[in-house]
């Protein structure tokens, strides 16, 4: 790329972090993460030492939870407002080709959503080192890094959709699929095995083409201390979020490439 | 020097067809006035001359090159009809995220866009929101934004939607401002008095067909500028319409 695209995917990305910051609605999600994260981080329930695990996987399912509401929302929302307030013509009249726009507008969205993390996983660690005087442990940065490659495709992912489909629509499909994914995706060959031949077929097409959330999810080592996961592992893992999501970028070029205005 | 150049060309959208084999060329440093009732195609001539989309048939060009790529739209600045810009920006990161679309560095930005607040005199709302700005505002924010890069071709849909009697004055004095410098202004309108008063030339269109085309020296009768007659008689409104038609040397 060079200087001029760089400007340019700088100048759309810069718009995505900056919109989403003013518009304040992340401010509501830090401010709710905090209320409900910072009373049952603070203490220990019932005495018992082991138990605060449960409270320390319920309040990184919240840090999933509000990732995924900003991943998506953030990236379902980068095109529709431009075609309904008419703000796609200036930017296409500008010296722009429809893929940097693309390319820019989703690094945006990934910046966006990115920086919202780094605050959650801060809080995370910053009240888990309070309590157990451990800062930041290595299976934390895995589990940061890996949660990172997680929003590599869910931004892919609502950036594709909302160019084929109306807001509501996009944002459901992909909550659906990906909450889906997320806690039911591991189990999907077993349950394809009892199926007959056409439910198993499809089954394990949806095995093969939905998007492997759960790779990313190491919240259950995190909770329990286990010890890190290989670095090679985790590189593999991104490798593959990359993938996803360059799949779903050329799907979403393609749909742009022929978007009339 | 042509900078724009059409030729046959045809754009439609299901049954309608949008233009309808239009053939028109645009010289540089002239002002062009692009006339028609609501859907006679202006728009849609517009958007493809900014490479939105290509015409089913026929051929245009804008500065020799095909305005689909992204580098022949660097010498055009385009002003919408009606963009509500971005509600959580102000109007310098409005013009910093368009400087950044067209290549500027930031120095460079930063001075066009502070000239450019002044001159559409946008300087006392700069650091306001879009959000909480007027439609005539946000009319004068577009217009900055399309001059920002310092364009040889001006084109502008509707500008005139929206401003109050003072905005139009300055807007009429800023496309004057660029035609003495050279560049070229190509404007779709509705208001037929801003186009005789500023308009070397007038085009008509009617059903996506190019009705009329001429000088507005040509439109005025006896010393009187008469644009409005001439318009509602080439939409057909007024029985006389072959008679000046003919006078003004019509394609049709």
């Amino acid at each position: 790329m060079n200087i001029v695209g760089y400007r340019q995917v700088r100048a759309l990305a810069g718009l995505s972090v900056l919109e989403l910051y003013r518009r304040k609605d992340l401010i509501v999600v830090f401010l709710l993460c905090a209320i409900i994260l910072l009373p049952l981080m603070l203490f220990s329930p019932f005495g018992v030492s082991g138990a605060s695990r449960y409270v320390d996987e319920l309040a990184l399912l919240l840090v999933w939870v509000f990732s995924l509401v900003i991943g998506l929302g953030v990236s379902a929302r980068l095109f529709p407002p431009e075609f309904e307030n008419r703000t796609i013509y200036p930017m296409l009249s500008k010296p722009v080709g429809r893929g940097t726009l693309l390319a820019g507008k989703y690094m945006g969205a990934l910046a966006a959503s990115v920086s919202a993390l780094v605050v959650f996983y801060l809080a995370y660690a910053l009240l888990i080192g309070m309590r157990q005087g451990v800062w930041f442990p290595g299976i934390l940065l895995q589990a940061f890094v890996l949660h990172v490659g997680f929003l590599v495709v869910v931004t892919a992912l609502g950036l594709a959709g909302s160019l084929v489909m109306t807001p509501s629509a996009n944002l459901t499909l992909c909550a659906l699929t990906l909450l889906g994914m997320l806690f039911y995706g591991q189990r999907l060959p077993e349950l394809a095995a009892s199926q007959q031949p056409f439910g198993r077929c499809m089954l394990l097409a949806l095995y093969a083409v939905g998007p492997h959330v759960e790779f990313f999810d190491l919240r259950q080592r995190v909770v329990h201390e286990w010890p890190a996961i290989g670095w090679d592992v985790c590189l593999a893992v991104m490798v593959y979020a990359v993938g996803y999501a360059a799949v779903c970028l050329m799907l979403a070029a393609l749909a742009f490439r022929k978007k009339k205005f | 020097m042509d900078v724009v150049k059409l030729d046959g060309v045809t754009k439609a959208f299901g049954s309608v067809h949008a233009v309808d084999g239009l053939t028109l060329t645009i010289r540089q440093g002239e002002i062009l006035g692009f006339l028609g009732t609501n859907g006679a195609g202006k728009t849609t001539t517009i958007k493809m001359l900014l490479g939105f989309f290509r015409p089913d048939a026929g051929s245009l060009s804008v500065f020799g090159a095909d305005p689909c790529e992204p580098d022949a739209r660097r010498k055009i600045g385009y002003m919408p009809e009606m963009a509500y810009y971005y509600p959580y920006l102000n109007v310098r990161e409005l013009l910093s995220l368009y400087g950044g679309l067209c290549g500027m560095e930031k120095s460079e930005i930063r001075t066009r866009s502070e000239a450019l607040i002044a001159r559409v005199g946008l300087e006392d709302a700069g650091a306001r929101l879009l959000k909480h700005y007027s439609k005539g505002m946000l009319q004068r924010a577009g217009i900055a934004q399309a001059l920002l890069h310092d364009p040889d071709l001006l084109i502008l849909d509707e500008p005139f939607t929206g401003l109050d009697p003072l905005a139009r004055i300055q807007l009429r004095d800023l496309i004057l401002e660029m035609k003495s410098r050279g560049k070229t202004i190509f404007f779709s309108s509705h208001e037929l008095s801003e186009a005789e008063l500023i308009c070397d030339r007038v085009a008509i269109l009617k059903q996506g067909s190019l009705v009329w085309s001429g000088t507005v020296g040509d439109v005025a009768g006896d010393g009187e500028r008469n644009l409005e007659r001439i318009f509602l008689k080439m939409l057909g409104h007024a029985s006389d319409a072959p008679a000046v038609a003919a006078e003004s040397g019509v394609r049709s």
